[in-house]
């Protein structure tokens, strides 16, 4: 290399060492990285149960039926095991605010706001949504353990921002019940 | 432009005035020293207001005692974002990214573009002091529509774009005038870094340009009713994360260009730092696709392909931590280190500018690590919009940018003002209080956003039995973030009595010089007027390849455009427009 020339013994020493060397971190960060990656996702696989996002369609906000889809946080069984939950959100609840669901069971959710941007989060999960006015999002989870979970909203949406919280009832069994309006 | 041959040495060399640009080069200086005094008072502010955030998440509310100067949490929130994220670190970068450039080449920038980019930030500042001091625009440093604040805020935020992009020009003038003295040599590194750095500036500003020009100026002022938030919030985005570039780059120019050099060494390889900045400019502006892994809409072959280009911007952050800290090892073993770590020790610890950098750069291995956590697609869903994600640019721009900056003030205060640092002692605890409170505030967001405490959240407004149950698991790490808030708190003061305190009272002192470094087997100085190179030392392969700029500008927007355009196509096929709504 040209800029080895005009240097004094140890910078050209110490310039060498450091050309050697730069090849070993290299090699370790690749190996440091991949298990980083791979042990993180066993973590998350472990903790937070797998998440798959399954896509969005779109709506006309002026669209009574649109409404009609959301306005009663409609749950509905769509197979022996799956469930599709429709949840809405607007300054500054969700709808429905309590949802029943069976522990095992594939539910699918979709997600939209009827004003500004919301985020669609449950706690202790890796389901996180924004909900977007127009935008219908979904994602499929299946929760593993019974118990409560809360609903939050993580995207800021105004003053009562903080208060938007919703509830996941999720049951032992595979009786499941409607959701309840706000 | 107006561009002449600086009256001042510049480099290494001894900084005395010469010839008759004199009156020039203090005009030069106190530009300077204006966007240092604009970038930290605004830092000032909202630093002040930034721990009522930490204590917020530790359940404690300050705001009502504020009224009537603040009225919630979000009006906070937004001053200290758009104050820290935006005017600090832009009027500190618009004169770094022209000021050490023009002394590296000896070459007197364009003062009166200089002025005008001054002039159009400090307007862009006034109008959005007054949108968020009275309450009509707490829309947070992301203003995402359809959220509406006043036309002061988006006006005020257009101006303060278009202000921060005027360096390019005045860049490319002075390195056109030292490329004319110097034909068929390589820009020098700082220079070459600027450029590079506003480059990629200025083609990551369109995303936020068209947005605001298009979108939100005219809907704020009633010429259009409505906006579609994805889009927008898309091309928020195409600025929002190379914007993070736009802070950590300057920092990163003064630890290739000026810390070998102050730490008592040498730079230990100039093309790797080209490289960095290339492959940082290539990378900036595809990434910023990651902030919308939850976002709906587009498809999830694509989200995984963009997993692994977000990836790649580790590379430039690794070759740095590689070439940086062989660096400060050149320059321990140099000042009599020895053994695995001797040299560490044997660093300049005693110089603040020094010790805040060098602690800036420890930070930052954190900061880089949880990146990789946001920019996984799986991780991310866990930690999206949590606290986790504050917690990690808190690590990077509170701790690589700010901490820098500071650092950088510890000599150039002196230098510009031929007055004598005040304390130094102050400075280093300043500094050594950063570090701390930096690093107790990041880890416990970190840990906290495990657990799903959501960012930007007046969480502490909430009733008592809410809160716990809520967010009663993470109360260990909440207290950690509050501990770090009030330690950051005292950490800024110290820094400010240190800042104002020399501006305004330090003893009269010979100017020191710009601490350039010199590469190692490089030139000693770049100044016009300099001799030439010595033989032998003449520029590598890799950096005369990376000289071509806009071939690399080029291709930074051909994989800008390959990266968003599968994102925004269905978005355009799908235009949802959502009134504007006012909501606090």
């Amino acid at each position: 290399m040209s800029e080895e020339q005009g240097m004094t013994p140890f910078e050209a020493a110490f310039h060498a060492s450091a050309e050697r060397h730069e090849r070993v971190w290299t090699f370790c960060v690749i190996v440091m990285l991949a298990l980083l990656t791979i042990g993180t996702m066993f973590y998350v696989v472990r903790d937070y149960g797998l998440v798959s996002a399954t896509g969005a369609f779109y709506t006309d906000p002026a669209d009574p039926a649109r409404e009609a889809a959301f306005a009663d946080g409609k749950i509905v069984r769509t197979g022996p095991n799956a469930y599709a939950v429709y949840v809405v959100g607007r300054a500054w609840h969700w709808s429905p605010d309590v949802i029943r669901v069976p522990a095992g069971a594939e539910i699918t959710f979709y997600v939209t706001s009827a004003d500004v941007l919301h985020g669609f989060e449950i706690q202790g999960t890796a389901v996180n949504l924004t909900a977007v006015p127009g935008v219908v999002g979904s994602v499929k989870y299946t929760f593993r353990r019974p118990g409560v979970y809360h609903i939050i909203c993580n995207e800021y949406c105004g003053m009562l921002h903080h208060a938007m919280v919703a509830r996941i009832v999720v049951t032992p069994s595979q009786a499941v019940t409607t959701g309840t309006p706000s | 432009m107006n561009i002449q041959v600086a009256a001042q040495a510049t480099g290494p060399r001894a900084d005395t005035g010469r010839d008759a640009g004199i009156g020039r080069d203090a005009a030069m200086r106190r530009m300077m020293l204006a966007f240092l005094v604009a970038g930290f008072g605004a830092l000032l502010v909202g630093a002040t207001i930034g721990p009522l955030q930490a204590l917020n998440y530790a359940g404690i509310n300050a705001y009502p005692s504020l009224r009537p100067l603040l009225q919630t949490y979000y009006q906070g929130l937004t001053i200290h974002g758009v104050l820290n994220g935006y005017v600090f670190t832009f009027f500190v970068t618009c004169g770094l990214l022209v000021y050490l450039p023009a002394r590296e080449l000896g070459v007197t920038p364009g003062l009166a573009p200089w002025r005008a980019c001054f002039g159009l930030m400090a307007a862009g500042t006034a109008c959005l002091l007054y949108a968020m001091f009275d309450n009509s625009s707490s829309v947070l440093w992301t203003f995402y529509p359809p959220l509406k604040g006043s036309p002061f805020f988006y006006f005020g935020m257009t101006l303060l774009t278009i202000g921060s992009t005027m360096p390019l020009p005045i860049l490319l003038a002075m390195r056109a005038t030292w490329k004319r003295a110097r034909p068929g040599q390589v820009t020098p590194l700082v220079t070459y870094m600027s450029l590079v750095t506003m480059l990629m500036w200025v083609m990551a500003g369109i995303g936020a340009l068209a947005e605001l020009v298009l979108q939100l100026d005219p809907w704020s002022i009633g010429l259009i009713a409505a906006v579609d938030p994805i889009i927008d919030r898309t091309l928020f985005w195409l600025t929002g994360h190379p914007i993070v570039y736009f802070w950590l780059m300057p920092a990163y120019i003064s630890w290739y260009g000026l810390l070998s050099r102050q730490a008592g060494g040498k730079l230990v390889s100039d093309p790797m730092a080209r490289l960095t900045f290339a492959l940082l400019m290539v990378f900036a502006l595809p990434v910023g696709t990651h902030h919308q892994f939850a976002d709906p809409g587009f498809s999830q072959v694509w989200r995984g392909i963009l997993v692994v280009l977000t990836m790649s911007v580790a590379m430039p952050s690794l070759i740095t931590a590689f070439t940086l800290g062989l660096s400060l090892e050149y320059a321990g073993r140099l000042r009599g280190g020895t053994g695995l770590f001797g040299w560490f020790r044997a660093l300049p610890w005693g110089d603040p500018s020094v010790a805040a950098q060098v602690l800036a750069a420890v930070t930052f291995i954190l900061g880089g690590a949880t990146g990789i956590v946001n920019g996984s697609w799986q991780l991310d869903a866990i930690v999206h919009n949590t606290i986790f994600v504050p917690g990690h640019f808190h690590v990077t721009v509170g701790s690589v940018t700010a901490m820098t900056f500071m650092a950088i003030t510890f000599w150039m205060v002196p230098h510009l003002t031929g007055r004598r640092l005040v304390s130094r002692r102050l400075a280093l605890a300043a500094a050594w209080l950063w570090f701390a409170g930096m690093m107790l505030f990041a880890v416990g967001m970190q840990w906290a956003g495990l657990y799903g405490v959501p960012r930007r959240a007046w969480i502490s407004a909430l009733p008592h039995g809410t809160y716990h149950a809520l967010y009663g698991a993470a109360s260990v790490p909440l207290a950690l973030v509050a501990a770090g808030g009030v330690v950051l708190w005292l950490a800024t003061y110290a820094f400010f009595a240190v800042f104002f305190g020399t501006i305004l009272f330090g003893r009269r002192a010979a100017p020191p010089p710009v601490p350039f470094a010199q590469a190692i087997g490089g030139p000693a100085d770049h100044a016009i007027d300099a001799p030439p190179s010595p033989a032998g030392a003449g520029p590598s392969p890799l950096a005369r390849a990376l000289e071509h700029v806009w071939i690399l500008a080029g291709v930074t927007l051909v994989a800008a455009a390959a990266a968003y355009v599968p994102i925004l196509w269905p978005f355009l096929h799908h235009v949802t427009r959502a009134p504007g709504w006012v909501l606090w």
